[in-house]
């Protein structure tokens, strides 16, 4: 049943995105209303897939390669709602959605194994560690776009000859006003989420920090958003620089989530 | 459905023709009376602006319908036909119907997508509806044309980017800042400019106006008209980091602001953002100011290439207007041809009713008693004779009436029935 909804979730998220697309091509708000239903009623269908296959599973569907992907990728759709409901960016989408495609895309190519959860994985403090990073990565995904969207915008508002992007993209001010709220959820969220992590990692390994490539790049991850944060709100760091740091933190967060998933790590028992 | 319509606009005719031809406001309702009274125009309406002036109507008879309302344009401005003959256009029926439409959703006009049109066609209308010389036929067209040219404006984005040199200012002071609401403005020299800008911010929510001059006297003056606050000529530099954004136009020969005073001015005012409007000539901003980082400097040549774009761009939203307007003309044509057909299938079915329902009650008299199984069978027998019989002539006047060249054919049809118009 959870693949099944996860099926349907990919086709109204491509519902989405291609309207995503096709409305900021012609400029047609009424499009938009397309794409909003596609991404909203596939919200809704990944929910319910994320439900049942935690029934089916026993245990929440996040340990396993599939479930992280789709997991991902429903916490990325939460994000651009929130932001939606906020901002009313339509342009958004369209950064948004590419990646949430490949990611739902990946969950329904990857089955769930047949193995049962490791014990090690059964423990609330796991159970917090992930949802809440991801959350995190999702923000930062946001600030990204934002981060982008102000670059572009900005570009064209430097070179003062009105091109595409000029009429559809939001305001610098709009754009830098995101990237900022979004780190400051992000933030909180990534820290919560290492502090879960190690709690977990103290009572499953009886040791509370592996050096494994992934915890240093997470340490990393972290730090970049730190000093982004704490510039930003006190030497008023904003504009141009914010948005390259947002750009380069979220860089190096997809480092941290694909790049590092060696064996002998504590972060390998995911994938087995 | 016979319309017409007469006129000429920016496209056929110059200056000097088109104000020749135009009806000042007060003498509308002579004018409109004349061409019901003298010309046989069975419904009128008269649009006359800067750019176009034209006057459109419903007649017996179309191609004579024209001729008429040539002359009464020409005998109302007393200007003899020929002059006039190389400017002057004319439609009939279902060009008429497109033109309206075109003209009301802006997309005849001089600058396209002008919203200025649509009040002037609606002030035109309310003036025919006082004369009393709108019926049923213009009041359906030129509501379909306020229809559509709202669907344009909203469906298309044509009116939304700056045309003009202030507006394209707050447009891109729009894309900075998103709300204006907050924004401080600081006008560097006192000139006309200068002014209208501000106004135009003001009119955008701006909540501050601070007003910087050489001459003292003269900032305190124009700061009043904007309930502002003016700032003593040395005091510049004490108060330019408040600035959003600064409209500069001073006569100066130097320039007044240069890079160095833009990074301290970014510095001081902890990145964010500034726009600087430079509409002096001589330029009074250093261009290179724009290299600092959250500094947006336009001169007056980048206000008009933005303003060259915006127009680029509307013309490419021009072409999905014209697709709304095709789509809302063949709406208005299959409505209003079913509307003409309407009544007369309507006394069609009535008069053969009322023959029915006679016959019906001669029969029962002849026959004496009958059984309601018998009065039920006369009954359905009797109306399946007349629907079989009227079958054929009702599909036909519905089949006519959807093609718009058969006017004749439906005459006939109608005078066989013995209907009436």
């Amino acid at each position: 049943m959870s693949t099944l909804l996860l099926r349907l979730t990919i086709a109204l998220y491509s519902i989405g995105l291609l309207h995503s697309f096709l409305t900021i091509i012609t400029r047609k708000k009424t499009l938009f209303r397309v794409a909003l239903a596609g991404i909203g009623f596939g919200f809704i269908c990944h929910a319910l897939s994320l439900i049942f296959a935690w029934v089916e599973l026993g245990h929440p569907p996040i340990t396993d390669n599939h479930g992280a992907l789709s997991f991902f990728a429903f916490v990325i759709v939460l994000a651009f709602l929130i932001s939606y409901a906020r901002y009313r960016l339509e342009s958004l989408s369209v950064f948004v959605f590419p990646l949430v495609f490949i990611l739902t895309l990946g969950a329904n190519l990857i089955s769930s194994p047949a193995a049962p959860q490791k014990e090690l994985l059964r423990s609330l403090w796991f159970y917090i560690h992930i949802p809440t990073t991801f959350l995190g990565y999702a923000a930062f995904f946001v600030a990204f776009s934002a981060g982008i969207m102000y670059l572009i915008q900005e570009r064209e508002l430097k070179r003062k000859r009105p091109q595409a992007f000029y009429y559809r993209l939001p305001s610098l001010e709009i754009c830098d006003d995101l990237g900022y709220r979004s780190l400051s959820v992000g933030f909180p969220l990534l820290t919560v989420g290492i502090v879960a992590g190690a709690l977990w990692a103290n009572r499953a390994l009886d040791q509370p920090w592996g050096w494994d490539p992934k915890i240093i790049w997470s340490l990393i991850t972290w730090l970049i958003y730190a000093v982004l944060i704490h510039f930003r709100l006190s030497a008023g760091l904003r504009g141009r620089r914010a948005a390259l740091m947002s750009i380069i933190g979220f860089v190096i967060v997809l480092v941290t989530f694909v790049g590092t998933r060696q064996q002998g790590s504590a972060h390998s028992f995911i994938q087995q | 459905m016979n319309l017409v319509l007469v006129g000429l606009s920016h496209k056929t005719a110059p200056i000097n023709i088109r104000e020749k031809l135009h009806f000042p406001e007060p003498q509308l309702p002579e004018a409109l009376q004349l061409l019901r009274s003298q010309y046989e125009m069975r419904e009128s309406l008269i649009l006359s602006t800067c750019n176009r002036v034209e006057v459109l109507a419903q007649t017996a008879d179309s191609p004579a319908g024209v001729r008429q309302i040539q002359d009464f344009i020409c005998s109302f401005h007393q200007i003899p036909y020929n002059t006039l003959q190389q400017y002057l256009y004319d439609f009939t029926q279902i060009d008429v119907v497109r033109h309206v439409f075109r003209v009301a959703a802006s997309l005849d006009s001089m600058v396209l997508g002008e919203p200025q049109i649509l009040g002037q066609v609606k002030t035109a209308f309310t003036t025919a509806q006082h004369a009393g010389t709108i019926g049923a036929t213009l009041n359906q067209l030129m509501n379909r044309a306020f229809f559509v040219a709202k669907r344009v404006r909203s469906e298309t984005t044509i009116a939304s980017s700056a045309v003009s040199i202030s507006y394209a200012a707050v447009e891109l002071a729009k894309k900075i800042f998103n709300d204006l609401k907050g924004k401080t403005v600081l006008i560097l020299g006192a000139g006309k400019m200068s002014e209208l800008a501000a106004k135009h911010l003001g009119g955008a929510g701006v909540s501050k106006v601070l007003v910087w001059n050489r001459t003292y006297q003269r900032a305190v003056e124009l700061a009043q008209i904007f309930r502002g606050e003016a700032i003593r000529p040395e005091d510049l530099f004490r108060h330019i980091e408040h600035a959003d954004i600064i409209i500069s136009s001073t006569g100066s020969p130097t320039f007044i602001l240069n890079k160095a005073d833009g990074e301290r001015m970014i510095h001081l005012r902890k990145n964010r953002p500034v726009f600087i409007i430079d509409i002096a000539v001589p330029r009074d901003v250093d261009p290179e100011i724009n290299k600092v980082s959250n500094i947006f400097l336009y001169d007056i040549d980048d206000l008009r290439n933005v303003i060259d774009a915006n127009l680029r761009q509307r013309q490419r939203e021009a072409q999905s207007a014209e697709e709304i307007v095709q789509q809302e003309v063949e709406f208005f044509l299959e409505h209003s041809r079913a509307r003409d057909a309407t009544p007369a299938i309507v006394t069609l079915r009535e008069h053969w009713e009322g023959i029915r329902k006679e016959e019906m009650a001669r029969g029962r008299k002849r026959l004496g008693h009958l059984t309601s199984e018998q009065e039920a069978a006369l009954e359905s027998l009797t109306q399946s004779l007349v629907n079989k019989m009227l079958h054929h002539p009702i599909s036909e006047l519905k089949r006519l009436s959807r093609q718009s060249s058969n006017q004749e054919d439906m005459a006939t049809i109608k005078r066989i029935f013995g209907l009436k118009d």
